[in-house]
């Protein structure tokens, strides 16, 4: 998540409405605060309003939530007559390029850490870890132009930042920290991108590490901007948040030509949106002049238009305005949330459970009814639990996790008995007897069916025990089964029955072996008993096919 | 006065004697001699009789006590080692010299002078050398040796029981004494012969045994309690697979491919693939470029394999959306209680797999501010005593909302996520109508209702846990306020 710094003394400056009010009101703009301290307040903003991770940002925002200053901000670009060109070979590797000058910074220590702050938070958000955008900022007086964006030979030399020496970009890439961080974005091309000056001195190495030889300090006054990519729409993003944050912050930008094509573009998008439709949306009875006036507040430029239609100059750091409806929203938070009269549609439909769960609940009803207690195991478990220690086979259709974090969690159960046994084995020094039980889910394949275990652990259960309980609940279960011996190597020879529906297997109860017991550590006899709930009447077709 | 029949029997047996050992009184009433001392004490509770206890003291010598009752304490054996006086170095020597010289000295029977050890004369036989030959009790002496480990203390507690003059007069009165029942027979219930009998009486005040009934887990009772509220709002519940395919889970929501939070890191894929339903072709074009509504679409390109890999579902709007899929017209009120999985380690607040409440209502003419409506209804009737809405986001709804209720400790709590699905969600599955949509974390409810710190505990239950937290809590009653 992005959270982003806001020091109230700059805040406060920029947008000339003092800290309380804006703590108040930054929620319903959209955001959560983390944390307020003596200087600053630490706010987290939602991954699809990049134009916030700054402080300028923000305060952009602020000045038309709270009215200050409402309609489209303007930012006007300047040619620089520098150029920029990009090497074809690039195109299989990282495609796009984008670029400005920033001119007349004044970066003191916090303002530094301020645009990186933005940088990295744009890298998260927007840059997908650097893969889809990754920020260069650079001090413009150390370098000559025009500059170059090339696919660089791999063992081509410079000093990257933090370092007084030179690096291969392949030892770039295996020693330095950020080098070791994002080489998995590079590593398999044969060649690596790199900016350079006119006189072959080297920038960056995108995405990796910009030079040394551009550090930004506090002398810097102005800078060269560049922001590469594989995807063009995210790269200008990147380029349009930051140049205007800047111009926020009191620089001009200036415009750079990269293979003819002027970058940036900070002029607004236009959209027509329709009044009736944002009524409709919202449930509100707005007109087109208050409609328009909302949206100026949310700093869009908007005047009615013909026919009820509201026309929209998008700013052009709204990146997430994709559709009519991201609009509305904004009239929606201009108008405030907390306006809004909750009332309950008039639908009209009748509630009706799911089959599968009123199954559950009969189930649960009947089992409880002889004295069992309901646990809930995660359904997440292991070929240990599931079946080395039930002394089971590992069927062919066991769903594995591809990745998983522990070896707790490697499947999907596809029984709950074993996970009865694993809960009474943490319960060992709990008092006996313990009856418990459990109904829901198991995984065979990609299909999800339910079932129903129990079991009951003291010094004098037996067979007995499961087969009275066992016949009690088949038949409370209204299942007309029989019974016939079983081979489930979990319980005892001669002690363990299966329970058929239709001539087919549907469950089966016993006595735990004690094999099985030792390896959950339990030190008394277990009755126990294991139903597949789609041998009962009533179970639909199959509602767990993906 | 109402005496139990043992103390009747006591009584009655004092009564001629005036007071007894408790060993005659326990051959007379046929009980053990502890029985009789624990009547009498009941009998003393009511005034009726007096229980005297008696300590008698008794002392041994112990094994070192007796060596020096035959050869005399140390320092009277060494006093007789020397004549008027020796040198120190030379006392030192005596194997007895680390007891006996302090001991000497304490007594006062030598002074020690430029290391010359000196008799005072004044060595008459102690007390304690008394005692050590005749140990009883009221000696003077004994809490020296009691001191010096020589001798060990005993108690005799022997116990005399005699009736007060109340007991006296009631006993001389008489007091019936009849046998009593413990458990009723049936043939005593049938036949009458109940009538006769005196049934024992049970002292309330001494708690039962501790059993505990069968019974529904706390967490899933709170489950159902959901389903009905929502059953009685007239929504559908949904009962779906674990597992769904990528573009269930996430295409079909509008989630962008490169979405973090379609990641191995935070999702849980499987090495299956499922076929991609006839409907994905719009679905990409959304994607790739709005389809045919005023969108823009992610751009980039669209993978048909990544969309067909499967997971497990990470949340249950892959459920609703399939539902909708399913389901396209009007009116749809539906929702599901499911379990969702998240690739996250385990904390007391973070587990892989936990339940997600969602609920939709899709029909003609719902709005925003229906679905604020819906929220409102659905928590009030959850029993929170306020809810208010905030500006939220998530990638399929628009607008979207992050209600919050309040908890009277802690404020205002945030409780899950709601919002109008993109049209870039509903358009491509043929959808006409907005479709309301929220979800809560079921388990937060849970922690707020249960007082719960560590969500672990619902998983991985402590049965003592589970016997102990009452089916019922008050604020679940159905119907109260």
């Amino acid at each position: 998540m992005a959270i982003i710094t806001l020091p109230y003394r700059y805040l406060e400056r920029l947008t000339g409405i003092d800290r309380e009010l804006i703590i108040s009101r930054l929620p319903m703009l959209g955001s959560d605060i983390e944390r307020i301290e003596e200087d600053h307040v630490d706010v987290e903003f939602f991954p699809n309003r990049p134009d916030l991770f700054s402080v300028e940002g923000v305060a952009r925002a602020l000045r038309g939530f709270l009215g200050k200053e409402t309609g489209l901000p303007e930012y006007r670009v300047n040619p620089s007559g520098i150029k920029f060109t990009v090497d074809p070979q690039l195109a299989a590797i990282r495609p796009f390029l984008g670029s400005a000058v920033i001119r007349g910074v004044s970066f003191d220590e916090e303002a530094i850490l301020s645009v990186m702050g933005l940088q990295e938070a744009l890298h998260w958000a927007v840059g997908r870890g650097r893969s889809k955008v990754a920020i260069g900022i650079h001090d413009l007086d150390t370098v000559t132009p025009p500059f170059h964006y090339n696919a660089s030979e791999r063992t081509r030399k410079f000093v990257p930042l933090d370092y007084d020496e030179e690096l291969t970009m392949e030892e770039v890439l295996e020693q330095h920290p950020k080098g070791r961080m994002y080489s998995h974005i590079v590593n398999n091309f044969p060649r690596f991108p790199l900016i350079v000056d006119d006189l072959g001195r080297v920038l960056s190495f995108p995405p990796i590490i910009n030079g040394e030889l551009t550090r930004v300090t506090t002398e810097t006054r102005n800078i060269l901007l560049d922001t590469t990519g594989t995807d063009e729409r995210a790269v200008r993003t990147a380029v349009t948040i930051i140049c205007t944050a800047m111009a926020e912050s009191g620089a001009t930008i200036e415009s750079v030509e990269i293979e003819g094509v002027r970058w940036p573009d900070l002029s607004p998008s236009v959209r027509y949106v329709r009044t009736d439709e944002c009524n409709r949306l919202l449930g509100t009875g707005l007109s087109p002049g208050e409609m328009a006036a909302l949206l100026q507040k949310m700093r869009y430029g908007a005047a009615p238009a013909k026919e009820g239609m509201v026309r929209v100059e998008v700013p052009c750091y709204r990146s997430d305005i994709m559709h009519d409806w991201d609009l509305f929203e904004d009239v929606a938070i201009a108008y405030g949330y907390e306006q809004f009269a909750a009332g309950i549609s008039p639908t009209f439909a009748i509630g009706k459970p799911h089959p599968v769960n009123s199954i559950g609940s009969l189930v649960r009803q009947v089992i409880t009814g002889f004295g069992f207690i309901e646990v809930i195991p995660f359904t997440l478990s292991n070929g240990e639990v599931m079946f080395t220690r039930m002394q089971r086979p590992v069927p062919d259709d066991v769903l594995m996790i591809l990745h998983p974090i522990t070896e707790d969690h490697t499947l999907l159960r596809t029984d709950l008995l074993p996970l009865l046994l694993e809960i009474c084995q943490l319960n060992r020094h709990r008092e006996l007897p313990q009856r418990i039980f459990c109904v829901g889910d198991v995984v065979r394949g990609v299909e999800t069916s339910q079932k129903a275990a129990w079991m009951s652990i003291h010094p004098a259960a037996d067979f007995t025990e499961a087969y009275a309980h066992a016949d009690a609940i088949c038949r409370e279960l209204a299942l007309p089964f029989t019974v016939r011996e079983s081979e489930d190597p979990s319980f005892i020879d001669g002690r363990r029955g299966d329970i058929l529906v239709n001539g087919k297997p549907a469950g089966v109860f016993g006595e735990i072996h004690p094999a099985v017991l030792n390896a959950f550590e339990l030190e008394h006899s277990v009755a126990a008993m294991e139903l597949d709930l789609r041998a009962l009447p009533g179970y639909p077709g199959s509602p767990g096919t993906p | 006065m109402d005496l139990t029949q043992n103390e009747k029997k006591l009584l009655m047996a004092l009564g001629p004697l005036g007071s007894a050992d408790p060993s005659h009184l326990a051959e007379r009433l046929s009980v053990p001699e502890e029985a009789a001392i624990q009547y009498a004490h009941l009998l003393q509770d009511r005034g009726l009789a007096i229980v005297e206890r008696n300590v008698v003291k008794h002392y041994v010598l112990t094994d070192e006590g007796r060596n020096y009752a035959r050869h005399g304490l140390p320092e009277r054996q060494l006093l007789e080692n020397f004549g008027e006086s020796i040198p120190m170095v030379e006392l030192t020597r005596h194997p007895l010299a680390k007891i006996g010289i302090g001991q000497m000295r304490k007594k006062g029977w030598i002074v020690i002078r430029d290391g010359m050890v000196e008799k005072t004369g004044k060595s008459g036989p102690g007390d304690d050398e008394a005692a050590l030959q005749d140990p009883s009790e009221g000696k003077k002496g004994i809490a020296d040796l009691l001191k010096r480990g020589l001798l060990q203390e005993t108690e005799e507690v022997s116990y005399r029981i005699a009736l007060t003059p109340e007991g006296t007069a009631l006993a001389a009165q008489g007091v019936e004494i009849r046998e009593e029942t413990g458990t009723l027979s049936r043939d005593q219930i049938i036949s009458g012969g109940w009538k006769e009998l005196k049934l024992r009486r049970y002292n309330v005040e001494k708690l039962p045994r501790r059993i505990y009934p069968g019974k529904i887990h706390p967490y899933q009772r709170l489950i159902e309690e959901m389903r009905q509220i929502l059953l009685q709002m007239g929504f559908t519940e949904i009962y779906g697979g674990i597992v769904q395919s990528a573009f269930w889970n996430f295409d079909a929501l509008f989630q962008p491919q490169d979405h973090p939070a379609r990641e191995m890191q935070d999702t849980f894929y499987l090495g299956e693939q499922l076929c991609l339903p006839p409907v994905f072709e719009k679905v990409r074009d959304m994607h790739l470029h709005g389809g045919t509504t005023s969108s823009t679409g992610w751009g980039g390109t669209w993978s048909e394999q990544k969309a067909s890999q499967c997971v497990l579902r990470t949340h249950s709007t892959s459920l609703t959306i399939r539902h909708l899929a399913d389901h396209p017209d009007p009116p749809v009120k539906a929702f599901s209680i499911s379990r969702v999985y998240r690739r996250e380690a385990i904390d007391p607040t973070h587990l892989p797999e936990f339940e997600q409440l969602e609920g939709i209502v899709m029909d003609e003419g719902v709005n925003f501010s229906h679905l604020l409506g819906f929220l409102k209804e659905f928590y009030t009737r959850m029993g929170f005593a306020g809810v208010r809405f905030r500006p939220g986001y998530f990638p399929y709804t628009e607008p979207s909302v992050e209600p919050e209720v309040y908890v009277p400790a802690l404020g205002w709590v945030e409780m899950g996520g709601a919002g109008i699905f993109r049209e870039e969600v509903t358009a491509p599955l043929g959808l006409e109508h907005p479709v309301l949509a929220w979800g809560l974390g079921v388990s937060r409810i849970a922690m707020l209702r249960l007082g719960l710190t560590d969500l672990r505990l619902l998983y991985r239950s402590d049965i003592e846990w589970v016997r102990d937290t009452p089916s019922i809590l008050p604020e679940q009653i159905p119907g109260g306020d």
